[in-house]
Formats: structure tokens, C-alpha cells, sequence
């Protein structure tokens, strides 16, 4: 790859990384290897004493696999999660499981129960998608596998931060109760994001900025330190990005 | 949680989450109970009691007693099947299987019946013993993407080798002698 160039995963990594708070107990789970980076990388530059759980790395020592993961996560000790998604709307619902109906599926996904329990359950949770078009980002999603908050369960504990694109950084606005965009990812316009998204991300009237550029310093930790730890998770993904 | 409650024998357990979403809608074991202690609503949900469970061991012995991966939850799918084979990558003595030193231990009161097999998650890692097998992963992934290649994939890999040391030998893993 091209020294100057930057891929859009590499952009939506160091965006989350600026996300990540000193001291939070962050945890990453099963095929996210864009929220794994990020997490590194915060760990080397802002957050040294967060706490990492990256589900799948040699370096996270638990004795109980999902089971203890889980527990803790019930518990109400995750600070920080992330997900995916196939379909989320305006207000943060999000599908994880099946494209049409749901008993006769034009696309089936494995699982995504966990999914509901994580983002009740974090303190907040940050979504990172690998596409932004108005296929992912749609008026009404097929199958709500989880919402954005919810103020009738009284021990729900978290809510959605943000949601990270290869385009940009949205944000879950708590009083509109809906997703707005934050910012866009250097060469993408607002009209591009909006031209691309299924429903108003509130961006009439309002200055939306372009992310912070990228500095060096990120980009050298990034395809340095930060690409030979995630090469033990994550090998596939480092040879996708980076050869 | 459901296959905690199959494990221990409960009859139905509460879980954390579901409330708010389609599941209630699709799968009709998954019920609303009031908390008699909090008040608080929760979903309920039967237990998972598998027929059986395949696992694998880094080693064990010729008793069941086995040595799992701390990632995974081997012993709690072991106690929650009704029987349950160990594939293990090494048959040792049972005093080089024992509970609390590295490892997690799996007493053979869980286990019915122990396989050995080297290499035996290939083409996925045992981790410490090897890595996965990226290329043989890609080759199955492209195949998968249609029935016919899917079919050749299965009849070279899975249905052709007459034995495990056959499919070793086929996918370019060294064969313990």
C-alpha cells in the first residue's frame, strides 16, 4: 500500500480510538477486528490503564471462555462494547439476524441473542459497519435484535455511543432519541452521508465538521505496534488491510 | 445461561436481555416472569440439554478425564449433554491429567467417550499446539460459495480420507507415526 494512502477501516480505527476513555474496561467481541485496533491503539497512546478484552486474544486470561465474558458483562463490569449490524434505523434499532422475514429469510445470520444482552448490559456500546449505504442504514429494519435505549426496563444498564462507517462518525443524540451524524471522514461530504443513508441523520442548518486529521503518530502505531499485536487475533484481516 | 440451568438440573432459568426485541415475537420457549424478590420482569427460558456434545481436548485418558482450551466452554457443554465425546490430540497416563494445574480439567464423570486425534481442529487452531491453517480456510470458504464446489470440497476432504491420518496426509499435515 501506498505510504500516503489511507484505507477507510484504518481511518475508522483511529476514529474509534480517540473514543476510548483511560480506565474503561473495554471489551471486543467474536470477528471485530476494526473495534480490536482500536483498542489497541488507544492502549499505546491516551488509555494505558484501560482495561483489554479482546475475545480471542492469547493475551486475555480467563479460565471460562463466553461463560465468564458473559458474567461479567451481566454483572454490569463492561464500560465499553461494540456490534455490528446488517440493518439499523433511525432510532438505533438494530438487526443482526435476518434480511425479509424472519422464517423465510433472504439472508440468515448466525446467532446475535448475545447482542441483545451486551447492549443492554455495557455501559455503552459503539458500532462499526463496513459499509454505509441505505441498504444498512434503512426506514424500517426486518428483525429488532436490540434498541438503542429503552427507559421502561428498569435494569437496563447501557445505551449506543456512536456508530463509526468506513464515511463517517454518528452519534446517538439521547434527547432526539435518534442517530445524527457527528462528522465526516476527510473527502466525504454531509450530502455524500445523507445520499447514502435510508433516513435524516438532522444535518440542515447544522456545521459538520471534518474529523481531526490523522496524525503520524496514529498512523505509525497503527501499521507498527498496533498491526503485530492484532495479527494474532485477527491475521486475515491484517493481510486484507495491510499485506 | 440455558445450558448452565441443563448442567445443574434447574428447570427454567431467568436471562439478562430479550425483552425489547423480535425474539419474543419468533421462539415460543422464551416467556416473561415477574422477579417475586425485585419486582423487576425478566425473560425465562428452558434449559439446553444437548443429546450430545463433541469437544476438543488438548490431551486426556483412556478414563475420559480431559485437559480443554480456558476460550471455550467445554465443561459446561460436557455437563449439560446427555453424552459427550472428547477429541483429544494426545492420549496420556491419568496422572498427567489432573484438575487445577494448567488447562481446565474435565472429570470423566462428564465424558462418554475419548478419541485421539493429532491435529484434530484442523484446519482451525488448538492453540499452543498449532495455528490455523489460513490457506485451507480460504479454499474452504471459496468452495462453500456453491453447491458443486461445496460437494467436491466435501467428497476430497471429509467423505474420501479413509482415516484421520489419511486427511492429514491430504492436507499437507505431518502424520504422527
Amino acid at each position: 500500500m501506498n505510504e500516503k494512502q489511507i484505507h477507510p477501516f484504518e481511518t475508522m480505527i483511529v476514529v474509534i480510538s480517540r473514543l476510548i476513555d483511560n480506565g474503561e474496561v473495554v471489551a471486543t467481541g467474536t470477528l471485530s477486528p476494526i473495534p480490536a485496533a482500536a483498542l489497541f491503539l488507544a492502549q499505546m497512546r491516551q488509555a494505558p490503564d484501560l482495561v483489554p478484552m479482546v475475545y480471542g486474544d492469547p493475551d486475555m486470561r480467563i479460565t471460562d471462555g463466553l461463560l465468564e465474558f458473559f458474567g461479567l458483562a451481566q454483572r454490569g463490569m463492561i464500560d465499553l462494547f461494540f456490534l455490528s449490524a446488517i440493518q439499523i434505523d433511525r432510532k438505533g434499532n438494530f438487526n443482526l439476524s435476518a434480511i425479509g422475514d424472519y422464517n423465510r429469510p433472504k439472508l440468515r445470520l448466525p446467532g446475535g441473542a448475545g447482542s441483545n444482552m451486551m447492549i443492554m448490559m455495557a455501559k455503552r456500546t459503539i458500532f462499526f459497519t463496513l459499509m454505509h449505504n441505505p441498504k444498512l442504514f434503512v426506514p424500517q429494519i426486518d428483525f429488532i435484535n436490540g434498541t438503542a435505549q429503552d427507559s421502561t426496563i428498569a435494569w437496563r444498564r447501557g445505551s449506543i455511543s456512536h456508530l463509526v462507517t468506513p464515511l463517517c462518525l454518528l452519534k446517538y443524540d439521547q434527547s432526539k432519541e435518534a442517530i445524527v451524524l457527528d462528522s465526516t471522514f476527510p473527502g466525504t461530504t454531509p450530502q455524500t452521508v445523507a445520499e447514502n443513508t435510508g433516513f435524516d441523520l438532522d444535518i440542515t442548518g447544522r456545521d459538520i465538521p471534518e474529523i481531526d486529521p490523522i496524525t503520524q503518530e496514529e498512523l505509525d502505531l497503527l501499521r507498527g505496534d498496533v498491526k503485530e499485536k492484532l495479527m494474532r487475533v485477527y491475521p486475515l484481516f491484517c493481510t486484507m488491510i495491510w499485506g | 445461561m440455558a445450558l448452565q440451568a441443563g448442567a445443574n438440573g434447574l428447570p427454567f432459568t431467568p436471562v439478562i436481555g430479550l425483552l425489547n426485541s423480535d425474539y419474543m415475537k419468533i421462539n415460543p420457549d422464551f416467556n416473561v416472569m415477574k422477579d417475586p424478590f425485585s419486582d423487576n420482569e425478566y425473560v425465562v427460558v428452558p434449559p439446553i440439554i444437548p443429546d450430545v456434545a463433541v469437544i476438543h481436548a488438548f490431551k486426556g485418558d483412556s478414563f475420559g478425564n480431559v485437559i480443554t482450551d480456558s476460550f471455550r466452554n467445554d465443561r459446561l457443554l460436557a455437563m449439560a449433554a446427555r453424552k459427550t465425546i472428547a477429541v483429544i490430540e494426545e492420549l496420556v497416563d491419568p496422572d498427567e491429567v489432573l484438575p487445577g494445574k494448567h488447562g481446565v480439567f474435565v472429570s470423566m464423570a462428564h465424558i462418554d467417550a475419548v478419541v485421539e486425534a493429532p491435529r484434530g481442529a484442523h484446519p482451525t487452531a488448538c492453540r499452543d499446539a498449532y495455528d490455523i491453517d489460513i490457506a485451507h480456510i480460504s479454499m474452504y470458504m471459496q468452495a462453500a460459495k456453491n453447491d458443486a464446489d461445496f460437494k467436491s470440497y466435501l467428497e476430497k476432504y471429509i467423505v474420501g480420507p479413509a482415516d484421520h491420518n489419511e486427511y492429514l496426509e491430504l492436507v499437507g499435515c505431518e502424520v504422527p507415526q
